[in-house]
């Protein structure tokens, strides 16, 4: 029996019978980790918000070494992102990042880097005001630090580097295709040849200079609709939070309208 | 040997409730079959009236024996008062207390991204007429303070304040008989936020 510490992310908390839960975190040393919760849904627990998904946490856990389940030991909070909490479009945006690294790493699959780059996501999540491009950033990146980076300078059927005009993307392959191999496979993704040199971009981006990033709308659509199905492709299924963070920006998005105005009157 | 069919599928069907497993199911099995035929009947037809006697209050979600149910139909309850729950059962956790008089409102469920629950999903096109009918009302959030409670109060609240109703939460912070040395960060600040006067 071993005893583990490292700093985490709660990715998902379930109940699990009368008062117990099965939480999954994403930990800095030891990847993605199962533990259950003795007493968590206890009024009294003493593990309090801290089970809460998206807490950023000192954890400590007990187990055989490589074992599905942990038992949870001790867990103290460093960031609750509280900020993001309060704003449904920022939360939802967090929750879909949660179900992504949920859903797309193995558990024991140890990435100090990728660990990095979640946490430094959530706090790009509660400092930025557009979301959008980060989202996209997001995508693409932990899909490239899961090895699935897509192949951007090259046709991936010929080999050859595209010419101007429109060109097409495989998710099956994982790469730009030419104009010509495009023809002979008609079902891929086509997008104009600029939009390529956005993607490279975020691709290589500092998450921390994103809002500074301006794209022009079709472009942006083009990208939306590149990565989400990069991410269909990849997992297989839509995510279920997807949808909600275009729910929640349309719900935010009058009451936003009606603030600025109240100041415009003022 | 194989057990008889009539017992095996008791234990199958026992199996299925939350939290018991194979060894309780056939305890509470053979302790069934032990006990006389009245009792075995008792709890059959105690299982068959859930089903068929129980109903859904038409204007608060909550269940009850008939529809309006006693809490909405008692004249002597504060109308201008509507606790918003999550679940049916939240609404006997509340008048377990004996002090609030007020109305509720059950959400049937919170929105939860993670298992595709959206704000369509629950009744809150009802709670929004209600508001509708009458403004003045105060509408009391009582959902869970965890991350979907905490987040369908938000929406709740975005949706009703145009309306010009008075929203507001339930407090966040220590449980009595807690120890002030062992809450964590979030629940000691939201105790500091929702102090009140001594």
């Amino acid at each position: 029996m071993a005893l583990f510490k490292t700093r985490a992310i709660v990715l998902k908390s379930i109940n699990l019978s009368e008062t117990d839960k099965l939480t999954t975190f994403y930990t800095e040393s030891f990847g993605k980790v199962k533990c259950v919760a003795k007493a968590a849904r206890r009024i009294k627990s003493r593990f309090g918000a801290a089970l809460e998904p998206l807490s950023f946490i000192n954890l400590i856990y007990f187990g055989k070494e490589n074992q599905e389940l942990y038992r949870l030991n001790h867990c103290d909070i460093i960031a609750s992102f509280q900020s993001v909490r309060e704003n449904l479009e920022k939360l939802y945006t967090a929750v879909y990042f949660l179900e992504l690294m949920d859903v797309t790493v193995r558990e024991g699959d140890r990435q100090t880097q990728l660990f990095q780059f979640f946490l430094s996501a959530l706090h790009c999540v509660e400092r930025q005001g557009r979301l959008e491009t980060l989202i996209r950033v997001f995508e693409l990146r932990l899909l490239a630090l899961l090895g699935y980076s897509p192949s951007l300078g090259q046709c991936v059927v010929c080999r050859k580097e595209p010419m101007n005009g429109w060109i097409g993307f495989s998710c099956f392959k994982g790469g730009i295709v030419c104009p010509i191999c495009i023809d002979q496979n008609p079902q891929e993704i086509r997008f104009q040849k600029g939009t390529l040199n956005y993607l490279k971009k975020l691709l290589s981006s500092d998450l921390k200079i994103l809002e500074r990033l301006k794209f022009p709308r079709t472009v942006e659509e083009e990208l939306e609709y590149i990565t989400h199905r990069m991410i269909l492709s990849h997992v297989g299924r839509e995510l279920k939070s997807y949808p909600f963070i275009k729910l929640m920006a349309e719900i935010d998005a009058p009451i936003l309208e009606d603030a600025k105005n109240g100041q415009t009157g003022n | 040997m194989k057990r008889p069919a009539a017992l095996q599928e008791l234990i199958a069907e026992l199996q299925k409730l939350p939290g018991i497993g194979q060894k309780t199911a056939e305890r509470l099995s053979f302790y069934l079959l032990r006990g006389t035929k009245e009792r075995a009947q008792r709890l059959a037809r105690a299982v068959e009236g859930l089903k068929e006697k129980i109903v859904l209050c038409s204007q608060c979600h909550g269940i009850a024996d008939k529809d309006p149910c006693d809490i909405c139909s008692d004249p002597n309850r504060n109308a201008a008062q509507i606790c918003v729950v999550e679940e049916p059962h939240d609404v006997y956790v509340f008048e377990s207390l004996g002090e609030y008089k007020g109305l509720y409102h059950v959400l049937m469920g919170v929105i939860s991204p993670l298992d595709g629950v959206g704000p369509q999903d629950l009744t809150v096109d009802h709670l929004k007429s209600k508001v509708e009918e009458n403004p003045a009302r105060e509408i009391i959030l009582a959902t869970n303070p965890d991350m979907e409670g905490e987040s369908t109060a938000v929406y709740i609240a975005r949706v009703l304040k145009p309306l010009g109703a008075k929203v507001t939460r339930i407090a966040r912070g220590l449980p009595v008989g807690g120890d002030i040395e062992y809450a964590d960060p979030v629940t000691l600040k939201k105790s500091l936020e929702g102090r009140g006067p001594a």
